[in-house]
């Protein structure tokens, strides 16, 4: 993480709004699901984001990724590539600027991908599918392409022949993994890649994730509620609590020095072999995104609450170099 | 000292394939382990999944009888006891409380039936009696849980719910298959603290099954490491977790990452160190 070429943005968040807008019978519903949130990743490096069920992280990086299908729409803000200097959002672009850059330039591993490939397709076929338009050349220079990157994930040749239900779980993982890295892609997005596997298995693909990410030099969006894979993996953390970011820095910064109340829960609550330390659950139940609280959503739950926090929304302010929080507790009279 | 429950060589065959090319899955392999009555306890079972470690609370719940060995709970065959009579004694917890519940039934409804059927309560009164005292033991109350649909609580509080629903039977004995890995982390540890208050105040005994060390280590009291049906390791949880003596067993504890193992793969770590120990596939 040295140099200023490691510094450049590779993509730019500001101020993204994703909401699932519905109507039925005359009556419109709202979901805030992404409600303004901005941060940057830069080349190389692994930019976390952690955060419970329902907080919105995968509504975020669909809508980044310009995933966007009725009810989700795109609300307000932008999200902007290097690569796509053109369009302030992926999802702004035309179909067929999209269809480029897919793949190419921007690949996504999605959650539970143990499941997206094909039954009825041998892994080849996958493969051809996916990349054989975007790196071209003969059929045979393809498959000897594909081979040499299945390789470089620890899978055997052979695998291109088999169907994926003769795959283990493990083994299918890196064969998506393999996709969405043939095309050496500037940005990964991997939404929850390990956690249907079991331990052993997500620590060898995890380690196979960061050295691909590292000989490529790309930058890889990784998502996890897991915080023990954040420690593990990430370079710098995003926490995102009820649709918003509230705090974000260098990951071994937040775990050495959490600030905002609901991290430092999240990372307090854990236990750890070796420690019999109590440990408690935090409280109440996260907001329903229909109706969420105002000022502060995490108000009606924190330890810290005040009067303000009920009334008005904190900026996301940088309190030391790097590292951004967004708490009326840790930084007095700072509103959105 | 008696046994509440004794698991006596148990093993469970399953057989896959047609009339022609039949295989047997041996998914559970001569477990054997006992509860005691007088010693109420969290006795947790580790294993990746397609250890057997489902299957094994399956035939500890009856759901599956065993192809061999035998399951006794208070000195008594498991496949000797009325259903509702075993029910009564043994509960069940579930992954997933979403799919665990009707979508289209109401909450206090699940627990109502309980009552009557298992619980011994004769009338409504009775049952809503037994309802709200089981759902106060979980940090609800009746008067909130009345009326509602799964959907609108959230994955902890239905949790909750489920615990009560098991509750509501007064067992002597509570199977929880993974019940924490589906419920958010703030909510996690309150459901974890929970099961160790069933068992201090009530003196409930609790089989948790899960893949998660850390919670195992944090709760429980004796566990066994399961690995392709075999029982690897076992004893009291926080010796074995501290020192664990089969490879199966530091290899699974090595894999754990907690926020100790900062930076595992991060730049300036050498890779090669931390393959090393998982290097098994």
């Amino acid at each position: 993480m040295s140099g200023a070429a490691d510094q450049a943005p590779v993509l730019e968040v500001d101020g993204l709004q994703a909401h699932f807008r519905t109507r039925y019978f005359g009556v419109n519903r709202e979901v805030r699901a992404v409600d303004g949130v901005s941060f940057t990743v830069r080349r190389n490096e692994i930019y976390g984001l952690a955060g419970e069920s329902s907080s919105g992280k995968t509504t975020l990086v669909k809508t980044i990724a310009g995933l966007l299908k009725p009810p989700l729409e795109m609300v307000g803000g932008s999200a902007r590539f290097s690569f796509l200097p053109e369009w302030d959002a992926v999802g702004r672009a035309p179909p067929e600027v999209v269809r480029g850059i897919r793949w190419r330039h921007l690949s996504y591993i999605m959650q539970g991908s143990m499941n997206v490939l094909n039954p009825l397709r041998r892994i080849r076929y996958s493969f051809r599918d996916f990349a054989w338009r975007h790196l071209g050349g003969s059929k045979s220079e393809f498959d000897a392409r594909a081979e040499a990157h299945l390789e470089r994930v620890k899978l055997d040749p052979s695998v291109l022949d088999a169907y994926p239900h003769e795959l283990s779980g493990g083994m299918r993982q890196r064969v998506t993994i393999a996709l969405a890295t043939i095309c050496k892609p500037e940005f990964i997005i991997a939404d929850e890649p390990t956690t249907a596997l079991d331990v052993i298995v997500q620590k060898d693909v995890l380690a196979m994730l960061r050295s691909i990410q590292r000989e490529m030099g790309s930058s890889v969006l990784f998502i996890t509620h897991d915080m023990g894979v954040h420690a593990a993996l990430t370079d710098r953390l995003g926490i995102m609590y009820a649709g918003r970011l509230v705090e974000d820095g260098e990951t071994a910064e937040i775990f050495a020095q959490p600030l905002h109340p609901y991290t430092r829960h999240l990372i307090a609550s854990l236990p750890r072999i070796g420690d019999t330390e109590q440990r408690e659950g935090l409280e109440g139940t996260p907001p329903n995104l229909a109706e969420p609280p105002p000022g502060c959503r995490f108000h009606p739950r924190c330890p810290l609450a005040m009067p303000i926090c009920a009334t008005t929304v904190p900026a996301m302010v940088a309190t030391m170099p790097g590292h951004r929080v967004a708490c009326h507790a840790v930084n007095p009279g700072m509103a959105a | 000292m008696s046994a509440l429950l004794e698991l006596d060589r148990v093993s469970k065959n399953f057989s896959r394939g047609g009339l022609f090319s039949t295989q047997r899955v041996e998914a559970v392999k001569e477990v054997s382990f006992a509860l005691q009555t007088d010693k109420p306890e969290i006795f947790t079972v580790i294993g990746e999944s397609g250890s057997g470690k489902s299957t094994l609370a399956r035939m500890v719940l009856g759901i599956h009888a065993p192809s061999s060995g035998s399951i006794r709970l208070a000195g008594r065959d498991v496949a000797a006891y009325e259903r509702q009579a075993f029910m009564a004694e043994v509960q069940p917890i579930f992954q997933n409380p979403f799919e665990a519940f009707n979508p289209l039934k109401q909450l206090d409804r699940y627990l109502f039936m309980t009552a009557e059927r298992f619980g011994g309560a004769s009338g409504k009164a009775a049952a809503q009696g037994q309802a709200d005292e089981a759902l106060r033991q979980v940090g609800l109350s009746l008067a909130e849980i009345a009326g509602r649909f799964p959907h609108e609580l959230s994955g902890g509080q239905l949790q909750r719910v489920a615990i009560a629903r098991a509750l509501v039977a007064k067992p002597r004995l509570i199977v929880a298959d993974e019940p924490v890995s589906m419920v958010d982390a703030s909510l996690r540890m309150s459901i974890v603290n929970l099961f160790g208050r069933l068992r201090n105040d009530l003196g409930l005994s609790i089989i948790y099954i899960t893949h998660d060390l850390a919670t195992a280590y944090y709760i429980s009291d004796r566990l066994i490491i399961m690995r392709k049906g075999v029982v690897v390791e076992e004893g009291p949880a926080r010796a074995v977790l501290s020192a664990p003596m089969h490879p199966y067993s530091r290899q699974l504890r090595d894999a754990v990452l907690t926020p100790d193992s900062a930076g595992a793969f991060r730049a300036g770590h050498s890779l090669k160190a931390v393959a090393e120990p998982g290097a098994s596939s």
